[in-house]
Parts: C-alpha cells; sequence; structure tokens
C-alpha cells in the first residue's frame, strides 16, 4: 500500500454550498487539511501550505500533490432540466476502495437494500459488459439489468432497471440508470469517496436527477437510508482493506465489474487502501 | 499469562443464549467465529468470513439447516460448504467454496467450540446449571484473586465466599478480555438465580477493580 501513485488525483473534500468562513477541519489520505470559503473555495494542508482547487458537481476538490489531468468530466452535470442533489456525507469505517468496489456491485440489492433495490427470489445477475477504456483510461461496465421492487423515489413499483457504471477516478464512481419519467434520458448518481486514511472515509453521493416530483428532503433522505444500509457492510468486511491478490477472495461472474476494479487499481498502483499480499 | 487446560475446547456460549434458527458471534483462541443453530436445532460453527467477500458470516441469517451471508446470500451448509450463490441459481457452486468450520459439542447447557478437529470430548460439568454469561476486562488472575480461589484445569473458579451456591467457568479471549459463565450449583429458585447474579456482578467488579490498580496484573 502506497499513497504515491493517488497523491495526484482529484479528492472531494466538502460540500462548496456548506462552506463557511470558519471553515471545515477535515483530513485527506492521513494529513489533516482546512477546507474554508473566502469567496471561493481555499484548502490549506499541513504548515498553511495552499492546496490545490476546484470547485465542480456540488463539491470542493482538491489534491495533496500535483495534479496531471483535470477533474473527470461528467457532461449530465451542465444538461438543462436535470436537478442536482448534494446528498451529504457519511462517515465509513472501511477502506475508500471497498466503498467503491460496493457501489459498483449489484449481486446485495436483495439481501442489503432488501424491498428498495432488491428483492428475493429475483436475485440472478444477468452477464453484463465490463472493459477498461483506454482512451479515457476509465473501467465501464454497461448492459447491467437488475428486478428492482422501487428503483428509485420516483418508481412506484416493481421495474426492471438497467445500469451503467463507470470507475472515474480511483476513489470516485459514477452510475447511470434508468430515468423512470424520460425513458431515453439517464438518472446520474455519483460516490465521491474522501480518503481520510486507508481504513476510514468520507462518503459524497451526489445526483444529477430527472425528477421535478420528489422533494428534496426526500431525494437525500432515500439515498442517505441506501448507503447507511451498506456501511453497516462495508464496517464488516474482513480485512478492512482491499485485497487485491487473488486467493483471500472469490469472485464470480457476478463480480466482474469488481474484477476489472481490481486489476484497473492494480495496473496503476493505486494501492492506498488496498492489501497486497494475502495475510 | 494464565492458561488453562481444557485442550482444544473453548466454552464460548451458553446453549439458552443460541435459540433455533439464529446466529451470534463468538470467539476462540484462532479468532472470531459464527456460531449458529440451525431449524432443526443442529450447532454449527464456522470462521467469521464469508469467503466471497469476507463479510462476517455472525451478521447473516439462518435459513432450514443452512447459514446465510447477508451481503449477497451465499448459503454454507454445516460441513461449510458453499451451497447456494443466489445471483447465479442455476449453478452449482464448485466444492472449494468452502467456510472454514470448527467442531461444536453441547453439554449441560454450555457450547464448546474445539480448534482442531478433536478426537476428545469437552470437559463435564456436574450437577451446575448455567445461568448467564459475561464478559470482562479483567484477566484472570484477577478474577482467582477477587473470587479468593484458583482456577481448576477446566477454567472453573469457585468462590470462597459463595461455594455452595455459585461456580464461574472463564475463557480467556483473543482480545484481552475474560468471558465468565456463571453456573449454579444444587437446587435454585427464582430468587437465589438473582442473588447469585448480583454476586457474579460484584465479583466482575471486584476483579476490573483489582485488574485496574495491577495488583494481579
Ligand atoms: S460476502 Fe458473503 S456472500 Fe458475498
Ligand atoms: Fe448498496
Amino acid at each position: 500500500m502506497s499513497i504515491q501513485a493517488m497523491i495526484d488525483e482529484w479528492y472531494p473534500v466538502g460540500i462548496f454550498a456548506q462552506l463557511d468562513e470558519a471553515g471545515r477541519n477535515t483530513m485527506l489520505m492521513g494529513e489533516p487539511i482546512v477546507v474554508t470559503k473566502d469567496g471561493n473555495a481555499r484548502v490549506t494542508g499541513r504548515n498553511g501550505r495552499s492546496l490545490p482547487v476546484k470547485v465542480r458537481y456540488g463539491h470542493v476538490w482538491t489534491s495533496l500533490g500535483e495534479p496531471k489531468k483535470d477533474l473527470f468530466p461528467i457532461p449530465e452535470a451542465d444538461q438543462p432540466g436535470r436537478r442536482f442533489v448534494d446528498v451529504g456525507v457519511v462517515r465509513v469505517r472501511c477502506s475508500p476502495l471497498r466503498a467503491v468496489e460496493n457501489f459498483l456491485d449489484i449481486a446485495h440489492f436483495p439481501f442489503v437494500h432488501t424491498d428498495i433495490l432488491g428483492a428475493e427470489p429475483h436475485t440472478e445477475v444477468q452477464n453484463y459488459k465490463v472493459e477498461i477504456r483506454e482512451d479515457v483510461d476509465e473501467v465501464w461496465a454497461t448492459q447491467v439489468k437488475f428486478y428492482q421492487p422501487q428503483a428509485a423515489k420516483s418508481a412506484s413499483g416493481g421495474i426492471t432497471t438497467e445500469y451503467m457504471y463507470r470507475v472515474a477516478a480511483p476513489t470516485c464512481t459514477v452510475l447511470y440508470k434508468t430515468c423512470p419519467p424520460r425513458p431515453t434520458e439517464w438518472d446520474v448518481i455519483t460516490l465521491f469517496v474522501q480518503p481520510l486514511t486507508e481504513e476510514l472515509c468520507d462518503v459524497w453521493p451526489w445526483m444529477a436527477l430527472f425528477d421535478d416530483e420528489t422533494s428534496m428532503t426526500d431525494l437525500i433522505h432515500f439515498q442517505q437510508t441506501i448507503f447507511l444500509q451498506d456501511r453497516s457492510i462495508l464496517e464488516n468486511q474482513i480485512p478492512r482493506l482491499l485485497p487485491l491478490d487473488p486467493g483471500m477472495e472469490i469472485p464470480t461472474r457476478a463480480d466482474m465489474t469488481s474484477i476489472a476494479y481490481r486489476r484497473w487499481l492494480k495496473r496503476h498502483n493505486y494501492t492506498y487502501g488496498a492489501q497486497l499480499v494475502a495475510q | 499469562m494464565h492458561t488453562l487446560t481444557t485442550g482444544p475446547w473453548t466454552p464460548v456460549a451458553l446453549s439458552a443464549d443460541l435459540p433455533v434458527g439464529t446466529v451470534i458471534p463468538a470467539r476462540i483462541p484462532a479468532g472470531s467465529i459464527a456460531l449458529w443453530r440451525s431449524e432443526s436445532g443442529r450447532l454449527s460453527a464456522s470462521a467469521d468470513r464469508c469467503p466471497h467477500r469476507g463479510m462476517s458470516l455472525s451478521h447473516g441469517f439462518v435459513r432450514g439447516e443452512n447459514l446465510s451471508c447477508i451481503y449477497h446470500g451465499w448459503s454454507y451448509a454445516r460441513s461449510g460448504k458453499c451451497v447456494r450463490i443466489p445471483a447465479h441459481p442455476g449453478l452449482e457452486p464448485p466444492e472449494a467454496i468452502r467456510a472454514k468450520t470448527f467442531a461444536v459439542e453441547e453439554a449441560g447447557g454450555v457450547i464448546w467450540v474445539a480448534t482442531d478437529e478433536a478426537a476428545t470430548t469437552p470437559p463435564v460439568l456436574e450437577g451446575l446449571m448455567p445461568l448467564r454469561s459475561m464478559t470482562t476486562s479483567a484477566g484472570i488472575a484477577a478474577i482467582e484473586a477477587a473470587a479468593g480461589a484458583k482456577a481448576t484445569a477446566e477454567g472453573l473458579v469457585v468462590p470462597a465466599e459463595n461455594a455452595d451456591t455459585l461456580c464461574l467457568l472463564l475463557s480467556a479471549r483473543d482480545d484481552g478480555q475474560t468471558l465468565i459463565h456463571v453456573l449454579l450449583k444444587g437446587e435454585t429458585t427464582a430468587d437465589s438465580r438473582i442473588a447469585a447474579s448480583r454476586v457474579a456482578e460484584s465479583l466482575r467488579r471486584a476483579a476490573e477493580d483489582l485488574q485496574k490498580k495491577g495488583i494481579a496484573a
């Protein structure tokens, strides 16, 4: 596990709209940082060092290193008619990489999000497509389908939902799912993970939806319910770090996204929060 | 460090604390385990880690004669063999997918788990009735000091002042805590059980005080 390869990445460190002058004391990869607002957002690291800042997708982003790339694009963030939802933060005692991997997983829906995102006996995971897109250097899973009793706040009754998953950065993932009110569009739900340490993270979900009916409070509440259910899993996996070497855990066909994610992490040496040798 | 010589057997829980169709966490020297009782009443002990993605199996649920993991619902038989992967209902899980299991025995209301495939049987506790279990940060030496009595090879301590009514069955856990099973002697009444429970609690407090002061360290 090393910080090196991941140090130049952008990480979410707070919701822009909720910042004030008093600032937010938090941590990034073990380093205490302060996120404040004086007009724009400012992030200060150890010994008053100024860190790079971006404000995008409702959040403040920073880096301990020197980012070589711009923040990954989410074109839907500029699409008119969408509602943007800053869901808030959920602190989870787990590896940031485990938090992302759980987000990529659909097989747990009937057992962890029972009667919301899944329900027995509809447990089967159909084959889907997974690839590492070399041009953008992202992991993509497409044609993912799953039966859901209540796929979204705006859904009434069960439907088969189609998903696409995208890993855009080592701790950031974007999910596109069938949008009940607009069959030709995708709802966008992201999981931005702030690695506090290798075994502790703040999870910032953010959404860009076509839903004019549901109140903001209900939208936030719905997502928080889901993430709290996920937390009860994430804090009880052993080991806490994500094992990147085969042998420690047993994947099946349903886990193809996770397999590709782990392979991609390993290839880039993105190992902050990972365990390399089976212990 | 004080060692008890119950052989490979650890008294992990009382029978009454594991109803039919439930699973609870427990600890043996080898680590955390999931202790479960099937719908037909059969006991099993497995490592507290699902081979799929490492979820704790003691957070799972019992259905029929199998233990299921709460994360993706993989089900394990008493033997540890995986018998169902819900994401692939048509697939017969490969033989190699197994949760590690341990030998488990139940005698006189106490559940014992063995670290290795035990040829022996757990100690027999004649004439003792289990009342309740409790954990304490005190070590065995501190508990002995508080009780004014030494533990037997089986881990039994008969408190000097309550020798006629009470007996403590101790088990040192790998996390430094001690598990105490409170056992009663002879005939009991509701009142005597309440009294014994209070005695055990004050012994625990006394042992924790001694531990803090370092007298028994
Ligand atoms: S971790 Fe147990 S079924 Fe997936
Ligand atoms: Fe989930």
